[in-house]
């Protein structure tokens, strides 16, 4: 195969952006010898996937293979895919412009349900055939992994294998897994066998329905496991951090070094299917995030530093890692985020030691707007956890925040919406209360509502999602609920959410719905200007699924569920108590803090929490 | 505003791919890249404070450049042959830097005073003949004045006052160069390839392609 960088120049001078496409940036890695090269896909655009951290983790991990080239593929923004359809050019990767379909293996991040339609956006700009059935020995192997794995049966029929759960080490072996069986002259269907043996990987074609509910089966004779449990790294200062990422040219979102200081969080928000699936936690030392961190920046020339997780303010030694930090950056104009934020003094406190200053917004999320709906989801914060952390940040001269609410959690009624409005109200008044009476000009306070999801593998899978008509006259209570004045109020689309809630709870069943949607002219729906629910329902009705009954039915608690078959380790008998503890509202502590809660992750998948300052406190 | 501060002038290129990146782009690359070499950079004081970095007059996307130029104060003399290795070293080869040397402080800034921009575009169309892109930019020159839409507004340059020099054109078969220095001041800057692709409106010769060069950077007196 011969590099096609000639048949895209061309287009270049036409297109919006055309730094997306040229390669070249500092820490790109180029291997133009490497015997076995994977092409790594973000189903968006550049400027979305290059803030991707399983995309820089995973390009990082196996270009360090002896005889492995990795390369990025970003989705061409739909000037820029017209162009090439009308040129006759190819997908190709960025590095060596290579067509993505001479790859050994495409390897595709799901990090939510509607980049489904991109996915084969993708695949066909490659010409690789969408069915994994359709697919022979001389095609690109097709393997998807991140969030939206853990519910792989929409995309199943489209891809040959799913890696469930933590990539850094699965990759390795699924990679080593295909030399072998290729170098050992198997067919596809070989192949395919010999993947499905490599802990943490579905081979969507070993299965089939199981015939008693919503769930598959392995076929009989397959080899494959009933239930493929996800891969999880047992210590995260053993695996390689990327040490100087791709830094990139244009203005692309989290434009920033990223230092993940911890994985797992385990506050145990019931909604939250990060909180479920990426059990437990493992914090990384002080030492390592802090060599790190410093190295990423002395290599890539960044700006800024992040220090991600799910749950950043909770790292045993979080105090020192930014003391440490601000002492080795003073002077160096370099900026230090926190991305998410305790609501309670010690996250104020935290945002200070890196804001110096209070230029900044401060953003907490306190969910709902009742202690009542907050103790359903499990949301340890009280109202006097937020006043007082309002108080403080305002006293301190912060002068912008965001607050994140959900509407139409389980239990919800019209009170606790109005809860929300009265929340804020009181905030609003703290905040002024504090606030010089010459500086209330500059105040901001933003208050974000999305619309509640339930998501596969949380205590509120089995609940049912609202319908479109209940959701609207939710937010024209909250509306009429909220401060006339001061506030910032911003919605998710409902429609948007109805999609995705159908795509989060189905089976197989959503492929050819997916592929209609992609020929009807989907794609970029996880973009509001792009994104058409008409163009959805009729791709539904076309495949004769109804997505109100897929989001908005309840579930029964016992019943095979599409996922049933992948396991993050959480068992199903502890989703189902966190239900009805949900439902009685009671909370659960979180096992970091105050000991073991019998979730099951750990005895499953065999590792334990890992907390670097030895406890939380 | 750091006490001491050297004024280091660097002369860069932005070519090959890199032509395609736009002036934001390629400066956010130039001060990353100096972050890179561990030189310490002056920073400016304030709510914000940032690298002191400040470039010349901006090209646009696709237009390349072979001497395009930055202003770096650094906080620590270093020898200028020393600080051109070691941006070179970090950055990007279409952006390589091919000088560097210290300017004294009470100069203009790099936009004040450089005002000429001498370009070069490169125009490839087999089916064009001889002598008729000379011709046409001529005829369009000769008009005094162009008017082009940009981002959905109409703007119209004075030719007299933005090509001081005219245009000329270098032709080999299939491949005409036309030579042009623009002067840019507060009417803007008149992109050469406007002007070039008004003359080739008028030879009906629209679809051939073309390449932009900025040459060189010189002040008015110069």
């Amino acid at each position: 195969m011969t590099a096609r960088w000639e048949q895209v120049e061309p287009l270049l001078a036409n297109i919006e952006r055309p730094a997306r496409y040229i390669d070249s940036e500092f820490g790109a890695l180029h291997r133009p010898d490497a015997a076995y090269r994977v092409a790594l896909l973000y189903p968006d655009t550049y400027e979305l996937g290059m803030a991707n951290q399983a995309i820089a983790i995973l390009y990082d991990a196996l270009n360090a293979i002896d005889g492995v080239a990795a390369e990025r593929v970003f989705v061409p923004a739909p000037d820029m895919a017209a162009a090439m359809r009308g040129a006759g050019a190819p997908l190709l990767t960025l590095e060596s412009a290579l067509p993505v379909s001479s790859c050994d293996l495409l390897g595709i991040t799901l990090p939510y349900e509607l980049t489904c339609t991109n996915v084969l956006e993708a695949l066909d700009l490659a010409g690789i055939p969408l069915y994994a059935a359709d697919r022979g020995s001389g095609h690109a192997l097709i393997v998807g992994g991140g969030p939206c794995a853990f519910d792989p049966e929409p995309l199943a029929p489209f891809f040959d294998a799913f890696l469930i759960g933590e990539g850094e080490e699965a990759v390795l072996d699924i990679v080593a897994t295909h030399r072998a069986a290729v170098a050992g002259g198997l067919d596809r269907s070989g192949v395919l066998a010999a993947l499905a043996r490599v802990p943490g990987v579905y081979v969507p074609s070993l299965y089939e329905p199981a015939g008693d509910g919503l769930g598959v089966r392995p076929r009989a004779g397959s080899g494959a496991p009933v239930e493929v449990v996800k891969r999880v790294v047992r210590d995260l200062d053993e695996v390689r951090s990327p040490a100087c990422p791709v830094v990139p040219y244009m203005d692309v979102v989290h434009d920033r070094a990223t230092i993940e200081v911890l994985r797992g969080c385990t506050r145990g928000c019931r909604f939250c299917q990060a909180g479920m699936v990426y059990r437990p936690v493992r914090e990384r030392t002080a030492d390592s995030v802090v060599r790190d961190a410093l190295g990423q920046l002395r290599c890539t020339g960044q700006e800024e530093l992040s220090l991600s997780s799910l749950s950043t303010t909770d790292h045993s030694q979080i105090e020192e890692i930014l003391r440490r930090l601000g002492a080795a950056l003073r002077g160096r104009a370099v900026t230090v985020g926190l991305p998410s934020l305790r609501v309670d003094a010690f996250g104020v406190a935290m945002a200070r030691l890196v804001g110096e200053g209070a230029r900044g917004g401060l953003t907490f999320a306190p969910e709902a707007g009742t202690q009542r709906m907050r103790d359903v989801i499990n949301k340890n914060v009280t109202e006097d956890d937020l006043f007082d952390t309002v108080r403080t940040a305002f006293d301190g001269g912060w002068r912008r925040l965001k607050l994140y609410f959900m509407l139409g959690l389980p239990t919800e009624t019209d009170d606790d919406i109005r809860g929300i409005g009265a929340l804020v109200s009181k905030v609003l008044h703290i905040a002024r209360e504090a606030t010089p009476p010459a500086q209330r000009g500059g105040m901001r306070i933003a208050v974000s509502v999305s619309t509640f999801v339930p998501k596969a593998h949380t205590p509120f899978q089995w609940e049912p999602q609202l319908t479109l008509e209940e959701v609207r006259h939710r937010q024209s209570v909250l509306r009429e609920s909220m401060p006339r004045k001061g506030v910032e109020l911003h919605w998710h689309d409902a429609e948007v959410s109805l999609i995705e809630g159908a795509l989060a709870r189905g089976g197989r069943e959503l492929a050819p719905v997916i592929e209609h949607a992609w020929r009807a002219g989907g794609g970029f729906d996880a973009w509001t200007e792009r994104f058409s629910l008409s163009r959805w329902l009729e791709a539904f009705a076309a495949a004769g699924v109804d997505p109100v009954a897929l989001a908005s039915t309840p579930r029964e608690v016992g019943t095979p569920q599409p996922w049933s078959h992948i396991s993050s380790g959480v068992s199903e008998a502890y989703l189902a108590l966190e239900r009805e503890r949900a439902l009685s509202g009671e909370s659960t502590p979180d096992c970091s803090f105050d000991g073991c809660t019998d979730c099951g992750a750990c005895p499953q998948l065999g590792v334990d929490i890992v907390l670097a300052g030895g406890a939380r406190g | 505003m750091a006490d001491a501060a050297f004024r280091l002038r660097v002369t860069y290129g932005k070519t090959g791919r890199l032509r395609f990146l736009s002036h934001l782009e390629v400066a956010h690359a130039c001060e990353r890249a100096v972050r890179r070499t561990g030189l310490g950079y002056a920073v400016t004081q304030g709510f914000n404070p940032r690298m002191r970095i400040a470039f010349g007059p901006a090209l646009p996307v696709g237009s390349a450049g072979v001497a395009e130029a930055y202003d770096l104060w650094l906080s620590r003399l270093v020898p200028a042959a020393e600080a051109l290795e070691m941006v070179l070293v970090a950055t990007p080869a279409g952006l390589a830097p091919v000088d560097a040397r210290y300017v004294s402080d009470k100069e203009p800034s790099l936009t004040a005073a450089l005002t000429l921009g001498e370009y070069e575009v490169v125009v490839e169309d087999p089916g064009m003949g001889p002598g008729r892109l000379a011709e046409a930019l001529a005829d369009v020159v000769g008009s005094g004045s162009l008017t082009i839409e940009h981002k959905g507004a109409m703007k119209a340059y004075d030719l007299a006052v933005c090509l001081p020099e005219g245009a000329q054109v270098g032709e080999e078969p299939g491949r005409a160069t036309a030579r042009m220095v623009v002067h840019m001041g507060p009417w803007g800057s008149l992109r050469p390839e406007a002007l070039v692709r008004e003359a080739l409106g008028r030879m009906d010769a629209r679809s051939a392609s073309m390449t932009v060069t900025r040459v060189a950077l010189r002040p008015m007196e110069g």
